[in-house]
C-alpha cells in the first residue's frame, strides 16, 4: 500500500517515463502511463501469485524475462512491453493456456467479456495443439454458483480472493499440473459465503453466476450504477437488464465505498423486485376485501378519508411509519407531508429499533450525528473494537474493511462477540480477533463495563482529562469501584486479565475505531452501551484524536438517511432536536407554513395511542410492525382500531392485509434517489427497471396526496426534493462523493463532561446481578443473517436456495445436552407463546445460546418480552429465555 | 546399496536388543581408492548408525569442538572457506547462503534440511540418513549453531518410511545423550529436530515449495525474491540445506576448512561427492569420489563397467533434470564447472547410463512422464506445456510422429524453460532438447517408420 510519503522512484516503460511510489508493481506503473500488460492471475486486491506468466515483460540489465505482477519497480528501471521477444512470449504463454481451453464461447456465459477472448483476438492467437485435450467430469458444484473446469485457466484468483479477501476459505485447486482443478471441500455441494466474488473475480467462464446461465450476451444488456439496498455498508452495483427483466448484479473493481467487493444479499438477492406476489396496483377495503382500483379513486378516496378525520380530531391524531429502505428524498417528503400537509410530529421510522440509539449516544456526547470516521479510518486503524456485530453477517462489506486491517494492515482486533471462534463455511470474525471477549449478548454490556474499569484502574486514562473535569473521572472512578471483579468475571466468564490486556492495546494505540452492531444496538443496553464506549474513547483520550472514533453501524440501507432527514420524532431535518426552536422557525420559514407544536409519539407510543383510540389514522410507508414487533405489544388490535390505515408496499405484508388502502410502491431498483450509508456516504440510486406494473416510487404518492390535500408539494423529478434537502440542511450541499467526516463537536464534549454523563450514570454503571437461566432452557436470540436482510429478501429466488427457511441455531453442547441432531423438529415455549421450528447445528453457537434468523422469525418473534428504552424509546425485542423440548 | 557385494550382516538399532529396524549393510566392498567422508562409517563392519557407534568414530565431536569455542560467525566463516558447495542440485556455496540471513533479526529463524530427495536416479541422502543418521544430525546442529537457529525441519521424502523412523530413533538418542534439546552440552544453545514427511510430490524438493509444503499449505514454489534467507518458514529467516551438505559440515569442522578445500578440484568444486550411479553398469549403487573424477573413471573402475560389455550410448550427469551427454563426454570432469561447460549440470549427483541400443526417444519419453506427472501445475507453460510434450513425445514413440512435431517440440521447450517460477520449467526440457540435440537421428528414423507405413495420424488442425 502506499502512503503519501513514500519514496518516488523513476523509472521507464516503453520509452515514458513515470514516477511511482517504490514497491509499485512494475504492472501497476505501466498502468499509469496507459500501458496495459495482459494477464490473467494478477489482480490488485490479491497477492502476486504470477502463476499465468502472461505479463511477461523484458528489463533492461535482467537476462531472463520477468513478470510485471511480480516485480516492484526499481529507480531507473527501464521496462519494455512490446519487443518482439516479449510479444512472442506473451503468444506463446496464451498458445499453451489454449492448448486445453475447450473453446465453447459460443455457450459460455463470459463470452463478450472474457480475458482469454480479448486477448486471443489481441494476439490473434493460434495454437499448434492437436492431442487429445483434458476433460474434467462435470459435477454439481452449488445452487447459485456454476463452475466449467474445462475452461479454467488455473490463476487460482477465486482461490486467493476467497481466502486473503473474504477469510472464507471455501475455494482449493485439487489434483496436480494440468489435472487441477478449483474445487470446494467436502462431498456435498458447496456451502460457503456465496459472496459471488469467485464469480466475479473470474478471468474466464470457469465459474459463472447459475441465475443468469444462458440468458444474455453482454452487449444485449442495459446496465445501471445503483446502491444496494440491504444493509447500511452502501454498495455500489451494477443492476444488468434486459428490458424489464433482472439478468445480473455486479460490482466494477474499484467502484463505490465497497471496492467493487458484494455479498451474497447483494449479488444474488436483487430478484426481489421482480417477484411475482408485487403489487402492482392500488386496492381499497370495501365490504371487508380489500379490492383493486385505479389511482384516481385510491388517492381521492385517502384524501376525503384524510379531511374527513382531520376535521374532526385534528392533526395530531394522525401518525406515520416509514421504512429506512426509503430514498433520502422520500424520507424527507414524508416527514414534510405529515408535518405540513396533515399538521402531525407523530412520526417514526425503522431508525428507531436500534440506529436511534447509537445517534443519541453520539449526539449526547460528541454532538454529531455521523460517524467521525471512515472506512479508511478503518482500514488503517491501529486497533479495532468490535462490540455485537457479528460483522459477517449483519454488515458485511464494513467486515471486510475490518479483515484487510487485520490481515493485511496488522491492525490489532478486540472483539466483544457472542461468537465461538470457530471455522465453519462462514468466515468468522472470531477467528482474527486477538482478544476475544466471548460472551452472551445480554451481557455484552458488562464486558465493555470491563474495559472501562481496566482503563481506569490501570491509570491508562489521558494524563489532563482528570485535571480538566477532575468530577467526571471521579464519578466514574467510583461508579466502577462499586462493580468488583469478582461480579464481573461472574457475569462474563472473563479473567480481569484479559481485560487488562485489551483495555492496555486499545489505550497505548495511535488510531482506534470502535463498531457497534445490531446486537448492542437493538438490546436493551443499546444505548447505555453506546454510551459507555464513547466514554471509554473519552477516558483514553480517543474521541476527538485523528483516525479514531465510534461507529454504530447501520442495519438497513438508510437507516441513517432517517436520522439525517428528520423521520424520527424527536428530529427535524439535518438531525436537529425538534425542540430547538431557531431550527423550528427557520425550516418553518422555508417551507411557508407552521410546524405542529406538540409533543411526537414514537412508533411504540404511537401503537398504544391508537389502541386506546387517541390516534385515528396511520400513514406506514414499507414497514410492517404487525410482522415484526413481538406479540406483547398487540401491534395489530392496535392497527385495526384505525379509522384509516394507508399502506405504501410493495408485497401484501401482514399489516397491509389490515389497510384500508394500499398503494402499490416501487422498489429501490424502479426509481431515482439517494441513500446515506452507514459512514454518511450520500449516494445516487438509480432505476434499472420501470416500475413493476401501476406502481409508483413513494414519493409521488406523498407528492400526489399533498395536492389532493390542499398543500401542494409538487416536484418534477426526485432531484427537485434533493435540491430542497440541500437548501434546508447546512453542509448538505457541499457533499462531494467523497464528503468529510464531522468533527467532535467540542463543545458538546464539554457540556457532556460537565453534567451531561449524570443523566443515566447510575444506570450504565449499576452492580450486576446475575439471574441464572434454568434448566432445559435456552437463550433465545434474533440473529441477522448473511443471506437475508429484513423481509424483502426471503422473495429473492437466489437467496432462498442458500437459506429457504428459517432453522434454529443450536450449539453441539446443547444439541447434544438435548438429544438433537440437525433437522430435528423443538418446540420453544416461554410465557408469551411456543412455535415449532426445526434445528441447525452450529459451532460458532456458544452453548446455551439459540439464534433463529430475524427475517424468518415472525412466530418467533412473538415469544418475546420487549423493553422500551426511557430516553431513546427504542423497542428491544431480542431475547428470551424459552425451554426448548424436541417433539417427533 | 553400495555396491553389490554381498549383504552380510543383520544389525538392529533397538535399544537391549529390541530389534526395532533391520539395516541391511553391505561391508565386502574393495577399498576405494581414495578416503571416504561421508560414507566412511557406514562401510566399516559391523558399524549399525547407532549412536554408540557413531560416538566411537569420533562423532559429535566438531559439536563439541564448536559449542562454546567458536562463535556462530566463526562456523560460517569456516564453512565459507572450505567452498563447502549445496549438494542437492544447484551448487550454491553453503557459507554464502547461510551470510544472507538478516544479522539483526530478533525472532525466530528456522533450519530445513531437505531430505524430499526425489530426482530419479538420485538415492545418495537416503543412504546417508538410513546409515549414519547422527552424522546428519550433527551438522544440523552445527548449521542451527552457525545461523542462530533453534528449530530444524527434517523434510523427508514421505516414501522414505525407514529412514524417517531411523532418524526418529535417533533423534532420541541424541536428544537423551544432550546433543538436541534444550541447552545443548550444557552450552545454553537450544536446538529441537523435528522430522516431517511429506506426501509425496516431487516439487516439494523445491526449498519454496518445501517451505509452503512443511507450513501445511500446498506445496507450489513461491515467487523469487523474497528469498527464504529473509522470508522462509512461517516469513522468518530460513536456511534450506541438502542431506548431504550437512553431513559434510562436522568433517569440516574437525578438519579444518584447508583440508576440505584441498579435495576435489579446487577452488570452485571442493570435497567429496556421492554419485550415485545406476543404469546400464555392473554395480549400481552410491559412490563418494573427490570432484573432478571423470565419467569414465566412476563408471569403469567404480561401478564395474558396463552391464553386457555393450560400449556406453549416453548418461545423465546429474539426475533427470540434467541434460543428457554422449560417449564424446567421458572424460567429462565431475565438477561444477566442467559438467556445465560440457552442457549439461552436475545436479544432484545422480549419474544414470544408458547402453549402445537404448532409444533415446524411449528415455527421454520416460522421463517426460516423469516431469509430466510432477508439474504441480502453478504456471501455465510448464502445466500445459508438460501435457503438451508428453503427447507428442508419446504419438512419436508410437511410430504416429510428424516430421513438423520436432520442430513444435523445440519451440515448446523454448517456451517453457526460463519462464516459470521455479527451476522445474527449465528441468523438464532437458532430456527432450539434448536427446534431440544428440541423437535427432533416432527420432527421425520413427517418424520416417510412420510416414512409410503410411499410419494414420490426426490431421494437422490449425485452432485459433
Amino acid at each position: 500500500m502506499t502512503t503519501p510519503t513514500a519514496q518516488m522512484v523513476r523509472i521507464m516503460i516503453d520509452g515514458m517515463t513515470v514516477n511511482v511510489p517504490k514497491g509499485t508493481l512494475v504492472i501497476e506503473a505501466a498502468r499509469r502511463v496507459g500501458v496495459m500488460i495482459p494477464h490473467f492471475c494478477y489482480h490488485p486486491k490479491l497477492k502476486p501469485d504470477a502463476n499465468c506468466r502472461m505479463c511477461l515483460v523484458e528489463i533492461e540489465k535482467v537476462p531472463k524475462l520477468q513478470t510485471a505482477c511480480s516485480t516492484p519497480v526499481d529507480e531507473g528501471m527501464n521496462v519494455r512491453t512490446a519487443t518482439t521477444v516479449v510479444n512472442d512470449a506473451h503468444k506463446s504463454v496464451l498458445e499453451f493456456i489454449l492448448a486445453n481451453h475447450p473453446l465453447d464461447c459460443p455457450v459460455c456465459d463470459q463470452g463478450g467479456k472474457c480475458d482469454l477472448q480479448d486477448f486471443s483476438h489481441q494476439y490473434t492467437a493460434t495454437s499448434r495443439f492437436t492431442e487429445t485435450k483434458r476433460v474434467f467430469q462435470k459435477e454439481y458444484f452449488s445452487p447459485l454458483i456454476e463452475t466449467q473446469m474445462n475452461r479454467c485457466v488455473q490463476c487460482l484468483r477465486c482461490v486467493r480472493y476467497c481466502d486473503e479477501v473474504m477469510d472464507v476459505k471455501a475455494l482449493a485447486p485439487v489434483g496436480r499440473g494440468t489435472m487441477t482443478e478449483i474445487k470446494h471441500f467436502g462431498f456435498h455441494p458447496l456451502d460457503c459465503e456465496f459472496c459471488g466474488g469467485c464469480v466475479q473475480i473470474c478471468p474466464v467462464g470457469a465459474i459463472t453466476s447459475r441465475l443468469s446461465m444462458y440468458e444474455y450476451r453482454p452487449w444485449m444488456l442495459k446496465r445501471a450504477e445503483t446502491i444496494c439496498g440491504y444493509c447500511g455498508d452502501g454498495c455500489q452495483m451494477t443492476v444488468q437488464t434486459k428490458g424489464q427483466e433482472l439478468i445480473e448484479v455486479n460490482s466494477a473493481h474499484g467502484a463505490g465505498r465497497n471496492n467493487g467487493d458484494l455479498c451474497a444479499r447483494g449479488f444474488f438477492g436483487f430478484h426481489a423486485a421482480s417477484h411475482p406476489q408485487r403489487l402492482t396496483h392500488p386496492l381499497i377495503r370495501r365490504h371487508g376485501a380489500l379490492v383493486q382500483v385505479t389511482w384516481e379513486e385510491a388517492l381521492e378516496y385517502v384524501a376525503d378519508r384524510v379531511n374527513e378525520i382531520k376535521a374532526a380530531h385534528g392533526g395530531p391524531s394522525f401518525g406515520g411509519l416509514i421504512s429506512g429502505r426509503c430514498t433520502n428524498e422520500e424520507l424527507y417528503l414524508f416527514q414534510k407531508f405529515l408535518r405540513m400537509a396533515i399538521g402531525t410530529n407523530h412520526i417514526d421510522s425503522s431508525a428507531r429499533y436500534g440506529h436511534v440509539n447509537g445517534l443519541q449516544a453520539m449526539q449526547l456526547v460528541q454532538g454529531t450525528h455521523r460517524w467521525t470516521v471512515t472506512f479508511e479510518d478503518i482500514l488503517d486503524a491501529d486497533v479495532l473494537i468490535l462490540v455485537g456485530t457479528n460483522i459477517t453477517e449483519t454488515n458485511p462489506i464494513t467486515g471486510l474493511k475490518v479483515k484487510e486491517a487485520v490481515k493485511k494492515r496488522q491492525a490489532t482486533l478486540i472483539t466483544i462477540e457472542s461468537l465461538e471462534p470457530v471455522v465453519d463455511t462462514m468466515s468468522n470474525i472470531a477467528n482474527l480477533s486477538h482478544h476475544h471477549f466471548r460472551i452472551p449478548t445480554s451481557d455484552t454490556h458488562h464486558a465493555i463495563v470491563g474495559l472501562v474499569k481496566a482503563v481506569l484502574e490501570q491509570n491508562l486514562t489521558q494524563p489532563d482529562l482528570a485535571q480538566r473535569h477532575p468530577t467526571y473521572v471521579n464519578a466514574m472512578t467510583s461508579a466502577l469501584q462499586q462493580i468488583s471483579w469478582q461480579d464481573l468475571q461472574a457475569a462474563t466468564g472473563i479473567e480481569p486479565d484479559a481485560f487488562v490486556r485489551a483495555a492496555k492495546v486499545a489505550a497505548g494505540a495511535r488510531r482506534v475505531v470502535i463498531m457497534a452492531g445490531q446486537l448492542l444496538l437493538r438490546s436493551e443496553q443499546g444505548y447505555s452501551g453506546c454510551l459507555t464506549l464513547l466514554d471509554l474513547l473519552l477516558l483514553t483520550g480517543k474521541l476527538d484524536a485523528p483516525g479514531c472514533g465510534f461507529a454504530p453501524l447501520a442495519e438497513e440501507n438508510n437507516d441513517q438517511g432517517a436520522i439525517e432527514m428528520g423521520t424520527v420524532t424527536e428530529l427535524l431535518p439535518g438531525a436537529q432536536p425538534i425542540t430547538n426552536d431557531t431550527e423550528r422557525e427557520r425550516i418553518a420559514k422555508q417551507w411557508k407554513g407552521e410546524l405542529p407544536t406538540d409533543k411526537g409519539a414514537s412508533l411504540i407510543e404511537m401503537l398504544e395511542r391508537a389502541r386506546v383510540g387517541s390516534l385515528k389514522a396511520m400513514f406506514i410507508v414499507g414497514e410492517n410492525p404487525v410482522g415484526s414487533l413481538p406479540a406483547v405489544i398487540h401491534a395489530e388490535a392496535s392497527l385495526r382500531n384505525l379509522d384509516l390505515l394507508v399502506c405504501q408496499e410493495l408485497f401484501l405484508t401482514e399489516t397491509a392485509a389490515l389497510a384500508h388502502v394500499v398503494l402499490p410502491a416501487a422498489s429501490s431498483l424502479e426509481k431515482h434517489g439517494t441513500f446515506t450509508n452507514t459512514e454518511g456516504h450520500v449516494q445516487a440510486v438509480r432505476p434499472a427497471i420501470e416500475p413493476v406494473g401501476d406502481s409508483r416510487p413513494d414519493w409521488e404518492i406523498f407528492s400526489a396526496l399533498s395536492i389532493l390535500l390542499n398543500s401542494p408539494m409538487e416536484y418534477a423529478e426526485s432531484k427537485e426534493i434533493l435540491k430542497e434537502i440541500r437548501s434546508l440542511i447546512p453542509g448538505y450541499s457541499s457533499l462531494g462523493p467523497t464528503p468529510l467526516p464531522p468533527k467532535v463537536d467540542h463543545s458538546a464534549v464539554d457540556r457532556y463532561l460537565t453534567d451531561g454523563y449524570q443523566r443515566d450514570l447510575a444506570s450504565r454503571y449499576h452492580p450486576i446481578s446475575r439471574a441464572s437461566r434454568p434448566d432445559g432452557t435456552v437463550r433465545l436470540e434474533l440473529a441477522q443473517s448473511l443471506f437475508h436482510s429484513g423481509k424483502l429478501s426471503t422473495r429473492s429466488k437466489g437467496l432462498l436456495q442458500v437459506e429457504g427457511s428459517g432453522r434454529l441455531r443450536i450449539s453441539p453442547s446443547d444439541a447434544a445436552r438435548f438429544a438433537l441432531s440437525d433437522g430435528d423438529r423443538v418446540r420453544l415455549s416461554s410465557t408469551s407463546g411456543e412455535m415449532t421450528t426445526e434445528v441447525k447445528i452450529m459451532e460458532r453457537v456458544p452453548q446455551g445460546t439459540a439464534w433463529f434468523p430475524s427475517h424468518f422469525g415472525q412466530a418467533a418473534v412473538q415469544l418475546f418480552e420487549c423493553a422500551i428504552d426511557p430516553i431513546t424509546h427504542v423497542p428491544s425485542f431480542r431475547t428470551a429465555t424459552v425451554s426448548m423440548m424436541k417433539v417427533a | 546399496m553400495a555396491g553389490t557385494g554381498k549383504d552380510v550382516s543383520s544389525e538392529t538399532l533397538g535399544e537391549a536388543g529390541t530389534p526395532l529396524f533391520i539395516v541391511r549393510l553391505a561391508c565386502n566392498d574393495p577399498m576405494p581408492k581414495h578416503e571416504l567422508i561421508l560414507l566412511k562409517n557406514m562401510m566399516q563392519p559391523g558399524y549399525t548408525g547407532s549412536l554408540a557407534d557413531y560416538e566411537k568414530t569420533g562423532g559429535y565431536q566438531a559439536l563439541r569442538n564448536t559449542l562454546g569455542k567458536l562463535a556462530p560467525a566463526d562456523v560460517t566463516a569456516i564453512v565459507r572457506k572450505s567452498g563447502l558447495r549445496g549438494r542437492g542440485g544447484a551448487g550454491f556455496p553453503t557459507g554464502v547462503k547461510w551470510g544472507f540471513l538478516p544479522k539483526d533479526y530478533q525472532g525466530p529463524r528456522y533450519l530445513c534440511c531437505n531430505a524430499d530427495e526425489s530426482e530419479p536416479g538420485t538415492f545418495k541422502d537416503r543412504q546417508l540418513m538410513e546409515r549414519d543418521p547422527h552424522q546428519v544430525l550433527e551438522g544440523i546442529v552445527l548449521a542451527c549453531y552457525a545461523i542462530g537457529s533453534e528449530t530444524a525441519y527434517i523434510y523427508i521424502r514421505g516414501e522414505m518410511v525407514l529412514g524417517s523412523k531411523i532418524l526418529e530413533h535417533a533423534i532420541g538418542e541424541a536428544r537423551a545423550a544432550g546433543y538436541i534439546g534444550k541447552n545443548v552440552l550444557g552450552s545454553g544453545i537450544n536446538v529441537d529436530v523435528w522430522v516431517h514427511r511429506g506426501a509425496g510430490a516431487y516439487i516439494c524438493g523445491e526449498e519454496t515449495a518445501l517451505l509452503e509444503s512443511l507450513e501445511g499449505k500446498r506445496g507450489l514454489p513461491r515467487i523469487k525474491p523474497p528469498f527464504p534467507a529473509t522470508h522462509g518458514l512461517y516469513n522468518k529467516p530460513t536456511v534450506v540445506n541438502n542431506v548431504e551438505t550437512l553431513a559434510n559440515l562436522p568433517h569440516i569442522i574437525t578438519r579444518g576448512p584447508e583440508w576440505f578445500a584441498a579435495i576435489g578440484s579446487p577452488p570452485k568444486s571442493t570435497g567429496t561427492r556421492v554419485f550415485c550411479v545406476s543404469g546400464h553398469v555392473k554395480r549400481p549403487g552410491n559412490y563418494e569420489v573427490p570432484m573432478g573424477m571423470t565419467v569414465r573413471e566412476l563408471v569403469y573402475e567404480y561401478a564395474g563397467g558396463m552391464r553386457s560389455d555393450k560400449p556406453l550410448k549416453a548418461f545423465i550427469p546429474g539426475g533427470a533434470s540434467a541434460p543428457f551427454l554422449t560417449p564424446a563426454h567421458l572424460d567429462v570432469k565431475l565438477d561444477f564447472e566442467h559438467v556445465a561447460a560440457a552442457g549439461s549440470m552436475l545436479g544432484s549427483g545422480g549419474v544414470t547410463v544408458m547402453e549402445e541400443g537404448t532409444s533415446m526417444v524411449w528415455a527421454a519419453l520416460r522421463l517426460m512422464e516423469f516431469f509430466y506427472h510432477e508439474s504441480c501445475g502453478k504456471c501455465s507453460p510448464c502445466r500445459e506445456g508438460s501435457s503438451w510434450l508428453v503427447q507428442t513425445m508419446r504419438r512419436i514413440f508410437a511410430k504416429r510422429g510428424r516430421m513438423e512435431d520436432l520442430e513444435t517440440l523445440l519451440d515448446l521447450c523454448k517456451n517453457i524453460a526460463g519462464r516459470t517460477v521455479c527451476a522445474f520449467g527449465d528441468a523438464e526440457v532437458a532430456p527432450i532438447q539434448s536427446t534431440l540435440k544428440h541423437w535427432r537421428h533416432e527420432y527421425v528414423d520413427l517418424i520416417n517408420e510412420a510416414e512409410a507405413a503410411n499410419l494414420i495420424r490426426p490431421e494437422p488442425v490449425a485452432r485459433r
